[in-house]
Order: C-alpha cells, then sequence, then structure tokens
C-alpha cells in the first residue's frame, strides 16, 4: 500500500523532527524543506499519473485502476499535506493572515467535495447495472453456435445497456426514465420490439436541481496561486492541495455518472504552469478535458475506461445483432467475429467485477478522511479562538 | 441427464427395452398425487427416451421427426400469446401453468439436442435454433410477466400507518438560552420513543399469494440459464418501489452543504425525519425485503444476497450520507436531545443490519454504519460537552429584573430533566469522561458508598451541570447592586432547582443528600436575605439602654421615625422583587414577619406612654399586613398602600 508508505516515512520524518532543538530559523528552514518535499511528491505522483500508458489496457487513463492510483496518490498527498499544517508548526498560524481566510475556504471546498463523492459512489450503481447488462450479452454470445435466440438475447440486453448509458448521460433525473422504464403496458407495442425492461436509472441522491459540474465550479471559486511573500508560506500547500481536490473530483466526475455535468469542460483549473508540481495536472486535465469535449457532443455515460470499452462493443455487437436478424443467418467468420467480441467484452466486465467495490469503498475512504481533516482543522482553529482572550 | 445421454442404445436389440421403458414412462406420467418434482422428472425422461427412439429411427432416414413435432406443439403454445396483448397471468392460473410447461418442454428439448451435439446434423442444427430463438421468446415474456406482476401487486403492500413526523417533535431550542415554560420544554424534547411501537415487522411487500408464481418464473428462468435476466428485472422493480417508500418518508434529498448550511429549525425536523426513516426503512422495509428475496430466491444460491443488497444499496447510502452529515456537523447543544435519538435508533438497528449483511458483499454497509455509529457517539459527547460549557459560559450584562427564576435555570433544569430517558445511553457514552467529572463534582454520592444510580456517569455528569448552573447564578447575582436582592436570586433559583429534582425522574440520580445540602443552601440565602434587609431596621428598635424601663419622648419619636423610613424604603423596593414560588414567598414573608413584627411589637410594648397616632406611622397590625405585598413583583409605593388599608 503505497498510502502507508508515504504516510510512516513523513511521521518518521516528524519524529525525528521533533527530537531537534530547533532555532527559529531552523525551524523556518525545515518548514521551507518540508514544502519543498511536498510539491515534489505531488509533483512526482502526478507524472506517474500521466504517464500511464495508453496500450496497457489495465493501467489506461481514466481505467478503474488508473482511478484506485489516483485515489490512493490523493490521500498521501492529503496525510502530507496534513501534517505540515497542523503538525509542524505554531497552531495558532492557521488562524494568522493569510490562512484565517484560506482555511475556512479550504474547509468549504472540502464540503463540496463530500458532496461530490457521494454523487459518484451513487454513480458506481448505475456502472454495476451496466456490467450485469453486459455479462448477460457475454454469456448469450458465448453459447455455440450463435443461432437467433441467443441473437435476440444479446440485442434485446444490447438495447437497454446502450440506452442505459445515454439515459445517464442526458437525463440524470430519475423521474423521466422511470416512468418510461414502467409505465408501459402491452398495448401498442409491437411484439418484436418491446421497449426495454432492463432500464434502470440513476436515483437522486439529492435534489434534482444539484449539478456535479456547477459544484466543481464552486470549488474553483477563490482559489487562486499565492502571490508574493505568501508563496513561501503555508498559503502554497494550502493551494496546492485545493487543486489536487478538485482535480480529483473533477476526474471522478468525467470518469463516472453523474448528475449533471454540463460544462465540465469549461472549468478552468488556475494552476501557472510555471509552478513545477502543477504540470503533469495540468496536463492531466488537457488530456481528459480533450476527451471529454469529443464525448460530450455526442453523449457519454462517462470516460471511464472500462465503461467505453463496453460502448464501443457493445455498438459493434449491436451492428452484429441487428445483420442477424434481417439476413436471418450468418457466415462462420462473422460469428467468430461476435465471439471474439463478446470474449473481449467480458475483459471489462472482469475489471469491473473485481474493481468496483473496492473503488467504492476508496472513495468512501476518501470521503471519510476529507471529513475527518476537516474535523481536526475546526477543532485546530476552535484551540487558537478559545487562547485568545474570550469576548466576554 | 448426461447419464441419460450417455447410455444412447446402438444395437437394435436395445430398441426394445428402450420402447418397454418409454411405455412405463407414460404410463407413471398419467398417475395423479405425483409431486412436481418427480412429473418434472418423468417429463424429462419421456423427452429423452422419445429422443432415443427418433434418433434410432433417424438410420431409417425420418429423422427428429417427432421432436420436430414437439416442437411445433410448444411452438404454438408460446406464440400464441406474443399476439395477446392480455398478460399470462392475468388470464389465469390454468394458462400460467400451461405456459410454464410449454417453456419447461422447449428446454427439455434443447437440452435433448445439445445432448446429441456430437452428431453434425443439419436438421439437429436447424431444431436447436428454432427451440433456443422460442425459448428467448418465451424468456422474453416471462420477464415482462414478471415486471408487470411485480409492478401491479407492489402498491398494494404498503403498510397504512406511516405518520409523518409529528409536529410536536419539531418544537425549537433556537437558542441555549430561551424561557419556555415547562409546559413546552417537555413537549418540546419528548422522546421519539417509536421503537416499541413499530419495533421490527415484517410486512408483506408484495401479497402473499403471487410469491409462488414469481417463484415459479424464477425457477423457470435460472433452470434455462436467464437468472441474470430474472435478477435485473427483479432488482429494478424492487429497487424502486423501496425508493418509493422512501419518498414518502419524506426525506429531503439533501446535500451535504445544505445541511451543514440549514437552521437548527429545519434540521431538527430532518433529523426526526431521519431517525424516524431508519426504523421505517431497516425495521420493516428492507426486513421484508430481506424476506421476499430469500423467499424468491432462496434456492439459487447466493443470489438472494446480491440482489437484496443491490435493490437497498442507494436508499442505505442516502440515510448514510445523512447521518455523516450530522455527525460532522458543528454540535450545538441544543442539538443533543436529537443526537441522541440518532444514535438510540441506530444502536437499535445495527443488530438487524449486521444480519440483513452478513454475507461479504455487504460488509461495506455493516462497516460503514458502524462508523457512522461510532461518529454519532462522539457527537453526543461533544453536543452534551457543548451543553455543560454553554451552562457555564452563559452570560448578562444586566441582572434579571426582580430576582426571580432565570430563563437559565428553567432551560437547564427542563433540559436535563429529559435526560433520564436517555440514561443508560449517556452512562455507556459517559463513561470514558467519568472519572473527570466524578472527580470535580465532590458530592459525597460519587464516593465508594454511593448507590448505584447517584454514582453512575449520568448521575455524575449532572451534577456537574448543575455545578455550572450554580456558579453561573453566583456570578450573574454580582450584577445586582442590592446585596439583599442577591440572596433572593440565589434562593429563587436554588430552590427552584431543588423542586425540579423533587419532582422529576431525576431525583434518583441527585439523591437524596443532595438535595438535603440544596435545600440549605437556598435557606441560608434565605436567611442571608433577612439578615442583610432587616437586621439594620430591627436594630433601630433596640433599647439603647436597657435599663431603663422606657425612653423618652423624643428618642422614642426618633426611633419610631427612622423604623418607618427604613421600613417605607425596604417596601418600596421589595413589592418589585420576585418570588414567583407561592410556598417560598409565604415561608419567607411569615418568617421576616416573626422577626420583625415581634421586634416592633415589643419595642411598643415597651414604650406604652408614647403610643399615640401622632409619632406612629404604622402599627403593628400594619407592618404585619404591608409585610405580605413584598415579593409580588409589582413596586408599590407605600402611601397607595395606606390609603388602601384606611378606607
Amino acid at each position: 500500500m503505497p498510502a502507508t508508505d508515504y504516510q510512516a516515512s513523513f511521521l518518521g520524518r516528524i519524529s525525528i523532527r521533533r527530537n531537534q532543538v530547533i532555532a527559529m530559523d531552523g525551524n523556518h528552514e525545515q518548514e521551507l524543506q518540508d514544502l519543498e518535499l511536498f510539491s515534489k511528491h505531488v509533483s512526482e505522483r502526478f507524472a506517474e499519473l500521466l504517464s500511464s500508458p495508453d496500450d496497457v489496457p489495465f493501467d489506461a487513463l481514466l481505467s478503474i485502476s488508473w482511478l484506485r492510483k489516483l485515489l490512493d496518490f490523493f490521500l498521501c498527498c492529503e496525510a502530507e499535506f496534513k501534517g505540515i499544517l497542523m503538525m509542524g508548526n505554531d497552531p495558532s498560524q492557521i488562524s494568522k493572515p493569510p490562512l484565517d481566510r484560506l482555511i475556512p475556504e479550504f474547509l468549504d471546498r472540502s464540503v463540496k467535495a463530500l458532496d461530490v463523492c457521494n454523487a459518484v459512489t451513487n454513480g458506481l450503481e448505475s456502472v454495476r447495472h451496466y456490467q450485469k447488462l453486459a455479462e448477460i450479452v457475454v454469456s448469450a454470445l458465448e453459447q455455440k453456435p450463435i443461432g437467433d435466440g441467443q441473437s435476440r438475447r444479446a440485442k434485446k440486453t444490447l438495447t437497454s445497456l446502450i440506452s442505459a448509458m445515454n439515459v445517464d448521460d442526458k437525463e440524470c433525473s430519475a423521474a423521466k426514465a422511470t416512468e418510461r422504464s414502467w409505465s408501459f403496458s402491452r398495448r401498442g407495442v409491437s411484439s418484436k420490439d418491446r421497449v426495454p425492461e432492463h432500464f434502470r436509472s440513476v436515483s437522486n441522491h439529492v435534489a434534482k436541481n444539484w449539478s456535479a459540474a456547477k459544484q466543481i465550479q464552486a470549488m474553483t471559486n477563490n482559489l487562486v496561486p499565492p502571490r508574493g511573500a505568501e508563496g513561501s508560506g503555508l498559503a502554497s500547500p494550502v493551494y496546492t492541495m485545493s487543486v489536487i481536490m478538485v482535480f480529483v473530483m473533477w476526474a471522478l466526475v468525467a470518469a463516472i455518472p453523474c448528475q449533471e455535468r454540463n460544462g465540465l469542460s469549461a472549468i478552468h483549473f488556475p494552476a501557472p504552469k510555471q509552478l513545477n508540481w502543477a504540470q503533469s495536472i495540468i496536463g492531466l486535465h488537457e488530456k481528459i478535458g480533450e476527451e471529454w469535449k469529443k464525448k460530450e457532443k455526442k453523449g457519454t455515460a462517462g470516460l471511464l475506461d472500462e465503461m467505453q470499452k463496453m460502448e464501443k462493443l457493445g455498438n459493434i455487437l449491436m451492428d452484429f445483432t441487428d445483420s442477424f436478424q434481417f439476413h436471418g443467418d450468418i457466415t462462420d467468420q462473422k460469428a467468430e467475429e461476435a465471439a471474439a467480441h463478446a470474449a473481449e467484452l467480458a475483459e471489462p466486465c472482469r475489471r469491473m467485477e473485481e474493481g468496483l467495490l473496492p473503488l467504492q469503498m476508496q472513495i468512501r475512504e476518501v470521503f471519510h478522511r476529507i471529513v475527518k481533516t476537516r474535523t481536526e482543522l475546526l477543532n485546530a482553529l476552535d484551540q487558537v479562538g478559545k487562547s485568545s482572550p474570550p469576548l466576554l | 441427464m448426461d447419464e441419460c445421454q450417455s447410455a444412447i442404445p446402438a444395437h437394435d436389440g436395445d430398441l426394445h427395452v428402450v420402447a418397454a421403458a418409454h411405455h412405463i414412462v407414460k404410463a407413471l406420467g398419467t398417475t395423479k398425487n405425483l409431486s412436481d418434482d418427480l412429473r418434472k422428472i418423468l417429463i424429462d425422461l419421456d423427452a429423452h427416451l422419445s429422443l432415443i427412439t427418433s434418433n434410432i429411427d433417424s438410420k431409417g432416414g425420418k429423422g427428429f421427426v417427432e421432436v420436430e413435432e414437439r416442437l411445433k406443439r410448444v411452438e404454438r403454445k408460446i406464440v400464441i400469446w406474443e399476439s395477446d396483448r392480455i398478460m399470462i397471468w392475468d388470464s389465469g392460473p390454468k394458462e400460467a401453468s400451461d405456459y410454464l410447461e410449454a417453456v419447461d418442454e422447449v428446454q427439455t428439448l434443447i437440452d435433448s439436442l445439445r445432448g446429441l451435439s456430437m452428431n453434425e446434423n443439419q436438421k439437429q442444427k436447424e431444431l436447436l435454433h428454432r427451440a433456443s430463438s422460442l425459448l428467448q421468446m418465451a424468456m422474453s415474456r416471462l420477464e415482462e410477466e414478471l415486471i408487470h406482476m411485480l409492478v401491479k401487486h407492489k402498491q398494494q403492500s404498503e403498510p397504512t400507518y406511516i405518520p409523518s413526523p409529528s409536529s410536536q417533535r419539531n418544537v425549537v431550542y433556537n437558542e441555549s438560552v430561551v424561557s419556555l415554560d415547562n409546559e413546552s420544554a417537555k413537549e418540546a424534547s419528548s422522546k421519539n420513543s417509536c421503537s416499541d411501537e413499530c419495533g421490527e415487522y415484517i410486512v408483506d411487500l408484495v401479497p402473499e399469494h403471487v410469491i409462488p408464481d414469481i417463484k415459479s418464473i424464477a425457477k423457470v428462468m435460472f433452470a434455462s440459464d436467464y437468472g441474470q435476466e430474472f435478477c435485473e428485472a427483479f432488482i429494478g422493480v424492487r429497487k424502486e418501489a423501496l425508493e418509493q417508500h422512501f419518498d414518502i418518508l419524506e426525506n429531503g434529498k439533501l446535500s451535504i452543504e445544505d445541511l451543514l448550511k440549514m437552521e437548527w429549525c429545519s434540521l431538527s425536523t430532518e433529523m426526526n425525519k431521519w431517525t424516524w426513516s431508519m426504523k421505517i426503512i431497516f425495521g420493516v422495509y428492507l426486513m421484508s425485503e430481506k424476506r421476499l428475496c430469500d423467499q424468491v430466491l432462496g434456492e439459487f444460491g447466493s443470489v438472494n444476497s446480491f440482489c437484496f443488497l443491490e435493490i437497498a444499496k442507494t436508499t442505505i447510502l442516502c440515510l448514510l450520507n445523512f447521518g455523516e452529515a450530522i455527525a460532522m456537523g458543528p454540535q450545538e447543544p441544543e442539538k443533543l436531545l436529537r443526537l441522541l435519538d440518532m444514535y438510540e435508533t441506530l444502536a437499535d438497528l445495527v443488530i438487524d443490519i449486521d444480519a440483513l449483511f452478513s454475507e461479504d458483499g455487504g460488509s461495506f454497509v455493516r462497516l460503514e454504519f458502524h462508523k457512522l455509529l461510532e461518529g454519532l457517539a462522539d457527537s453526543v459527547k461533544a453536543a452534551f460537552n457543548a451543553f455543560g460549557v454553554a451552562v457555564s459560559s452563559n452570560g448578562s450584562l444586566y441582572p434579571f429584573p426582580g430576582g426571580g427564576v432565570h430563563p437559565l435555570s428553567k432551560y437547564v433544569m427542563n433540559y436535563i430533566s429529559m435526560f433520564p430517558e436517555y440514561c443508560s445511553t449517556l452512562n455507556l457514552l459517559l463513561e470514558d469522561q467519568h472519572s473527570d467529572v466524578a472527580s470535580l463534582v465532590s458530592e459525597p454520592q460519587c464516593g465508594p458508598t454511593a448507590s448505584l444510580s447517584t454514582s453512575c456517569p449520568m448521575a455524575c455528569h449532572l451534577r456537574s451541570i448543575t455545578s455550572s448552573l450554580e456558579s453561573n447564578l453566583h456570578k450573574k447575582s454580582k450584577l445586582y447592586k442590592d446585596e439583599a436582592l442577591q440572596h433572593i436570586f440565589l434562593m429563587n433559583n436554588l430552590h427552584y432547582m431543588v423542586q425540579k429534582v423533587k419532582g422529576s425522574e431525576l431525583r434518583p440520580f441527585f439523591g437524596d443528600e443532595w438535595i438535603r445540602k440544596h435545600n440549605a443552601k437556598f435557606q441560608q440565602h434565605e436567611m442571608n436575605y433577612e439578615r442583610v434587609t432587616w437586621s439594620s431596621v430591627v436594630l433601630l428598635l433596640k433599647d439603647d439602654n436597657p435599663g431603663s424601663s422606657s425612653l423618652s419622648k423624643s428618642a422614642f419619636k426618633e426611633k419610631c421615625k427612622g423604623f418607618s423610613i427604613a421600613f417605607e424604603e425596604v417596601y418600596k423596593n421589595q413589592t418589585s422583587w420576585c418570588i414567583p414560588d407561592p410556598q417560598l414567598r409565604e415561608d419567607l414573608r411569615i418568617s421576616t414577619s416573626l422577626k420583625v413584627v415581634h421586634a416592633y411589637r415589643t419595642f411598643l410594648g415597651r414604650n406604652p406612654a408614647h403610643v399615640d397616632d401622632k409619632c406612629i406611622k404604622h402599627t403593628v397590625e400594619d407592618v404585619e399586613k404591608l409585610l405580605f405585598d413584598l415579593f409580588e413583583g409589582s413596586p408599590r409605593s407605600l402611601r397607595n398602600s395606606r390609603r388602601m388599608m384606611k378606607t
């Protein structure tokens, strides 16, 4: 577990430092070293994420395992950040300018991130549903020989799968999809092309007008790089951590079905390129942003690599079942191709089966971590507030 | 089944054996009172034997004729429904069982044809395709029937009693200091004790008589390897039904951001709704849903727990997130009772949650709720401490007019009188902070000789809160310039505390020793009041020269005048003071009267020669009566009262 490794080494450093007798200057120097190390680690971690090879499907950009790595790095950065902010320094510093303004803003951002975590956790339930549908398609088409029955079974499920993916994207409000899914009656529905029954929609966990994109946009409020003298103090890790948090939430929302994502690609990161640690994040942001722009127009459930593969193969197999229906039979070559595609479709299913629950639990871990840090920061602020003379 | 296949006879001589066996099977099949399973076996066996026969026949070139015939027969039975707009299960049990029988037959034919696949026969391949196609048609239909059935029957199964959280629980503690009269305070904090009323109880989410139908569809779909389709359709409808129930409970779909910004008034309502929803969703719906899943899917391995989890997850996450949002919010003292409700509700449900999600896939849910329970426990502790801090730090700039019972005393005493209802929970949660507080509260009850109820963590915390209240009241008393009023104020408030303790469930936690001690305290203030106010007045009447029998006229007159002025001064002041408790007021008046009137009477009695109207402004009777005007909280000037007395 890289998370614990980083934490352990970090805690080790802290304790070593505690044993030293440090003069005021030494203290400051130590702080500078910590900050430098922090941004070095951030830069290394995100460079690793950026260099993820596209040809290795397991680690591809926005694949489940990539997202898990991203969250892992988030947890590492977060632990280090908290250490710098709360352990090493005079606690009263967090109540002095500019931190007296930056910390409450950071906490505000944290709360917004929590809602994004919940929306994404909810969205993973939809992905789970896609997985189950795709598994049906696989089991229909892996039977030999593929006949009309198998083809129809696959087609029916594929129709559900493809429309479910589209519904999630375009109309995340549960109400519309729900009405359509269960209120149809047999009357007026021709027996051959029935409305797919496997329709299921993202259930709203928050109010209908909640928007993931707006939420993330709001997280970027007041997010500006520290200027001048502030740049060398604690304002800089607060800024860095904020950018990381916004980026992670943004990437999750781009990857996983989520309520209302209009304008996601328009979200601008105020991270200047001259900051070393920011370069990889900016690179990732551009790369994912491009991808999102491409997909946004025609609609997508999300950029999750496994889901995109599923969508692509789903469309190919849909064509196959259409031609099967049209011709009544197929050549052996076509059948073999279809079987190969079905086998290919089994791969993202397998990775979802293995990875979705751990991913969901990791998002939960991120959630709890953000809550914990928030509570600790609030307590620290409270303590500082108490030590100053009371108003009464 | 495979064993049957492997036994396909190769020799003509076996044909007779097969034919004989076939005959017996057919004869057995006509027997009535066969169990379903046995009948199924016979049908399967029948199919196999006829296939073997036809296979042997095919040597003669005829091939698969009987299979084709049978396929055609079931095809008619299945296809005929495709053009029909009426649902099969709505048409009647006969139609349904005929259909299921037909599907069984298709499956049997498919199994048999597959079993023969070593034989690369074009006809066989064609028949297999036809049969699979037919099976797909039937499965698709069954799925539709299932959805129709589940949707049609789900509405009827709503428990009828769901009340919306009653408004009386939503009375608000907006501030930490509000003067609530006892009545509304009691009402406001009345515990949400619906756990006794609803508890866990299982309802039929789908009417009992429909279950066998659903099961029969499940059976045939799983047998045909369409189990996944069944599960997805089942999950889809049940999930939505659960979400509808959840919506009926009026849980606002609120983001954490919204909840953290919410006014206490609305938040309190939401917290009540959550408590209620948890009980209904877990105690009733999920329990029932679990049973439904077990009933329908219990025979098919672990799918029942998988389906249950899928159905429940989104609703559970909603409830979980609300809990998390509350647990992370600032823990203000006014939240304490609602937090206790939430904690107790979850603590009661945790065993059920563990049982509902005992499988591996549900460990996530179990873990999260245990975490939430810890979070809520911390919140309760934090709110309890915040309450203590609020009690000791509540500050005032101005003295409370009249010296009566301060709103803080009322608020605190009414609020803590709700605590005994949460006694076991508070004892559990306050245990670890117990020793600190126990040492702070230097009551003898906390010693080893104390009884159980007075030495429990809650009792010590309660006494610690009242002692904070006492010291705060002392602070507040210093705001009065008049020392006598300081004593009246403390007497009133201490008396109020004692009365509250004596007249409520608090008594066993405070103990007789505490009551005795605090009785003594307020009596001390009573005496101090008398001393401060009246000693100097009475002193004016004192005989300067105890040896001589009587005073000179002028000295007498002087003393009389001094007394009158002092008395009138007291009268003018203290009629505006307030002793709300009638008994306490009465007692104080009597004891004052005894002291003052007695002194006055003695004084006058000692100087009978000078007693005339001119120099005695107030008769003994006047003074006695006037004393009864004190502490009524309505200022009077003496001239008025004198005039009144003369008329």
